[in-house]
């Protein structure tokens, strides 16, 4: 039970996978202009994790690895994270065309998301149990929707502030990004793993 | 006893160097200049053409609609035109300008008003009070110029309870509440006893800051055989404005929103409470007041008996003239006043005073950048976030700045005051404020 | 070997029949001139069309909502080719730009009163209508450079609202914000303009700026076709603006108060005066 805890605390804070793994950069920079949308794509980034991570074990473990075909691992997961994105865009876009509105372009930047596929491979690294696996997508899709939130809301406020005319938009959020991510760094040490 | 007081506000140094002069008379002017909007409110239309000779009292324009009343020449004479004059909002707008003739004749041969009322006014129904008080075209002398019959007509199903008389005056430099007070208490006093008979209140407080003993002491006096509390307030902008004396009085907390009589309270100024008594009693209409003509400028700074429409040129004459150089006229307060374009502009029926500023007094450092330091939160005293809103506001982000609650600021600019680096937050939250209510009529 | 291609042939079969599923169960009808249309458009999402937003606008136009002529960034050729997309023949666009009819900058223009307060023209505007003397002369305190999403409006050192002709892409933002409505929208064939917005009478007008229109006659005068005077206030007749009329450049030398401007290339500055008296 506590190594459970252990993982889940350890994925959201001291290996936070934006922040500490510098995962995921592309939706934590794109989608974190609003806290509404953060949300929103952090939603959908925790479904697609946490599903990917089942799909990607039950394929490292009974099929990958009985055929000893561990090398496809990438070509495989790839396949599979790209399969579940394009799923759930179809289902986001039925069920709530108001979300898949504000996430506009970036639900496609999931399939490419190299947090998740580097969430599957990870798992697979520290030989999770499935248990273990699933306490890890979760906690990693917290620490991602945790980071993306946090980020909005400081963007958020930004906005409100007389920024330097050449710190303005992009640089000053990179500018921020850093120093959110050096806060991030103080829980370092805190959980081994 | 704990001194009451609201959450928030600051106390700007008072300035008060007029509070031991008592009100004298002012002369007449060569020219009065009335302009037909003195009140909130539809303004009133002519009913007196050009050449017309006119009698002091009378009314020269009637009023259009509920929110709206009439207005009187202030003086004996003949109408030489009816044209747009500058007015203290900074525009051109429509004005009647009399020729007085120096007689300063009341008609009929009346004198002190026309028809003084033969009863005791108490016998008389409340509507027909309201309808007098009305027709003498009384209006909120604070400053806001509210028209006082709209006040005293609650909307069915509200109920009111207390009347609160404003006799605060928090605004520095201003004395002519106090003055008002301390020598002419039986008025307000005859004032109170209409008001509480049109609103048929139980409670009458008269609220005063501690920073005027005398007034507290005289109205303690006058009010001691009444049934009328005379409750000390603490020294604190802004006292005087409605919510917060209403809070400070009653503890009640007038809604978001709402309005005094949410809370089944209507507030109203000393001065408005003596202009009622004069009108319903003496049959006087509200053709002149009292204002504190004052500033470091000033020769020597007075409380005057201010004719309306006379021109500011023509009192700070009055006042022994200029000093040095003017570098800011301000009609009003300092805190709330309305900057002038120049000294040719008439005092109005909302004109508590007039301040002249020199260089000294005035400052021009340009705004810096907000440094967060909070102060403008702490003393706001509708417990708003000024620099927030003001931020949302510069960045035209209207519905953000709805939801900090801008249109709860009472622009009492106590942000403004205390910023230190000059940030002229007061000036965005109203433009966000005109903005919001803009919207709101679109939808 | 067969192993690796049959599984990943399997994993790869398996998604697909997925997709495949989920693509029949949750269908949704998208219109694909909608997203034909939204290719077209210039993507600024600028809002000139009234729509938030480029998408809302080509949502709306494929739905045969609103016509296809509502986007002056895209200019004419945008709009021919929408309406190639839904298949309707397009209304020839006038394409416009947008011109500040004043010159009246601190240095050459009186002020009645020292402004400190915010920088918003519509704000100080409340206040006793504008620092400016004119009543109609550009405040200079850059609200529409603000709002302006393509760059083309820049303040210049004396605070004056200039817009680039050749950024400005006709979308109308700065004209409703202005609160002294400075701002016009011409025809871009037109670059000949009367660079003022006072209907004051030319004496008055004289007192509070050097470069302001006093209705003299003299354009009028030297092209009677190219201009009209209406309120004191000369202008560019621009109802001939598919052919410049001709002659509207010779009034340009005949200003006496160098109010006619052409702005291709854009004009030399004025040369300095002493400034204008102060008025009284």
């Amino acid at each position: 039970m506590t190594e459970l805890v252990l993982i889940l605390i350890s994925a959201i804070f001291v290996n936070n996978f934006v922040l500490a793994r510098f995962l995921g950069i592309c939706p934590f920079m794109g989608v974190s202009k609003k806290v509404e949308t953060a949300v929103g794509m952090g939603m959908a980034v925790a479904f697609v994790m946490t599903v990917a991570t089942v799909v990607t074990w039950f394929l490292q473990y009974f099929i990958l690895q009985p055929l000893d075909i561990e090398y496809l691992q990438t070509i495989v997961f790839i396949l599979v994270i790209a399969a579940l994105v394009q799923l759930v865009e179809m289902v986001i876009q039925k069920v709530s065309p108001v979300l898949y509105q504000s996430l506009g372009i970036f639900l496609p930047l999931i399939t490419t998301n190299c947090a998740v596929l580097g969430l599957a491979v990870l798992n697979i690294q520290k030989e999770y149990t499935f248990l273990e696996g699933i306490f890890f997508a979760i906690g990693a899709a917290a620490g991602f929707t945790l980071a993306m939130v946090l980020f909005a809301g400081l963007r958020e406020r930004i906005d409100l502030c007389p920024v330097p005319r050449s710190f303005r938009g992009t640089a000053i959020a990179m500018v921020t990004a850093g120093l959110l991510s050096l806060a991030f760094m103080g829980f370092a040490g805190m959980v081994k793993g | 006893m704990k001194i009451k007081r609201f959450p928030g506000g600051l106390h700007p140094p008072e300035h008060k160097s007029t509070a031991a002069r008592a009100i004298e008379p002012c002369s007449l002017p060569d020219e009065l200049v009335i302009p037909l909007a003195q009140h909130i409110g539809a303004p009133a239309e002519p009913c007196v053409v050009i050449g017309d000779t006119v009698a002091k009292g009378q009314v020269i324009a009637q009023p259009r609609g509920f929110v709206s009343v009439p207005i009187h020449a202030s003086s004996s004479g003949v109408v030489t035109a009816v044209e747009p004059r500058l007015h203290p909002m900074g525009r051109p707008l429509p004005a009647i300008v009399i020729k007085p003739d120096g007689r300063d004749a009341w008609p009929d041969g009346l004198e002190g008003g026309m028809n003084p009322l033969l009863v005791d006014p108490l016998t008389l129904p409340p509507s027909r009070l309201r309808d007098m008080v009305r027709n003498a075209g009384v209006v909120g002398l604070g400053g806001a110029t509210f028209p006082t019959h709209v006040k005293l007509s609650p909307p069915g199903g509200k109920k009111i309870n207390t009347l609160i008389l404003n006799g605060v005056e928090c605004e520095p430099y201003l004395t002519a509440d106090h003055r008002l007070m301390l020598e002419e208490p039986e008025r307000i006093l005859a004032g109170i006893d209409i008001l509480r008979r049109i609103l048929g209140v139980e409670r009458v407080c008269i609220g005063i800051e501690e920073n005027k003993p005398d007034a507290i002491a005289v109205m303690r006096d006058a009010c001691a055989q009444r049934d009328i509390e005379v409750i000390a307030l603490k020294v604190m902008y802004p006292q005087g404005a409605e919510k917060q004396l209403i809070f400070a009085v009653t503890g009640r907390q007038t809604p978001s929103g709402g309005l005094p009589m949410d809370v089944g309270v209507v507030v109203q100024n000393v001065g408005t409470a003596a202009a009622v008594a004069d009108a319903i009693i003496h049959g006087r209409p509200l053709v002149e007041r009292i204002a504190t003509i004052t500033g470091p400028a000033l020769v020597e700074p007075k409380n005057l008996r201010i004719r309306i429409g006379t021109s500011l040129r023509h009192l700070v004459a009055e006042c022994g003239g200029l000093r040095e150089e003017v570098v800011k006229v301000i009609m009003g307060g300092p805190m709330m006043g309305h900057t002038q374009l120049s000294l040719d502009v008439p005092a109005i029926r909302g004109t508590s005073g007039l301040l002249l500023l020199d260089k000294n007094a005035v400052a021009t450092r340009s705004e810096g950048p907000c440094i967060r330091c909070a102060r403008c939160v702490s003393v706001c005293p509708a417990r708003l976030l000024p620099t927030t809103i003001s931020a949302y506001a510069r960045r035209d982000m209207i519905a953000e700045a709805e939801r900090f609650n801008a249109l709860d600021c009472i622009e009492c600019g106590c942000c403004a005051y205390t910023c230190p680096a000059r940030i002229p937050l007061v000036q965005s939250i109203r433009q966000v404020k005109g903005a919001i209510l803009a919207k709101r009529r679109l939808s | 070997m067969l192993e690796a291609i049959l599984s990943l042939g399997g994993v790869g079969f398996c998604a697909a029949l997925a997709l495949g599923f989920a693509a029949q169960k949750f269908a949704v009808e998208v219109d694909a001139r909608e997203a034909a249309i939204l290719e077209v458009l210039p993507g600024a999402n600028c809002g000139a069309c009234g729509f938030p937003g480029c998408g809302g606008y080509a949502r709306a136009v494929a739905s045969g909502a609103v016509a296809p002529e509502l986007c002056p960034p895209g200019g004419p050729e945008t709009v021919a080719r929408i309406a190639r997309i839904i298949g309707v023949a397009a209304i020839a666009v006038d394409p416009q730009v947008a011109v500040v009819i004043c010159q009246g900058d601190q240095q050459r223009a009186t002020e009645k009163y020292r402004y400190l307060g915010i920088s918003d023209c519509r704000a100080a505007q409340k206040l006793a209508d504008g620092p400016k003397t004119c009543p109609g002369g550009c405040l200079g305190l850059g609200t529409c450079a603000a709002i302006c999403p393509f760059g083309a409006i820049t303040m210049t050192d004396q605070h004056l609202a200039v817009i680039d002709r050749d950024k400005c892409v006709g979308c109308r933002k700065c004209v409703e914000p202005c609160p002294r409505q400075v701002i016009k929208m011409t025809p871009r064939s037109v670059s000949v303009h009367v660079l003022c917005n006072s209907h004051d009478k030319g004496a008055l007008v004289r007192r509070y700026c050097q470069v302001g229109c006093i209705a003299c006659q003299l354009c009028k005068k030297a092209a009677p076709e190219a201009y009209v005077i209406e309120d004191f206030l000369a202008r560019v007749d621009y109802r001939h603006a598919v052919k410049p009329t001709a002659g509207v450049e010779v009034a340009i030398d005949k200003c006496p108060t160098h109010c006619i401007r052409d702005d291709n290339p854009p004009p030399a500055p004025v040369p300095d005066e002493k400034p204008a008296p102060q008025a009284a």
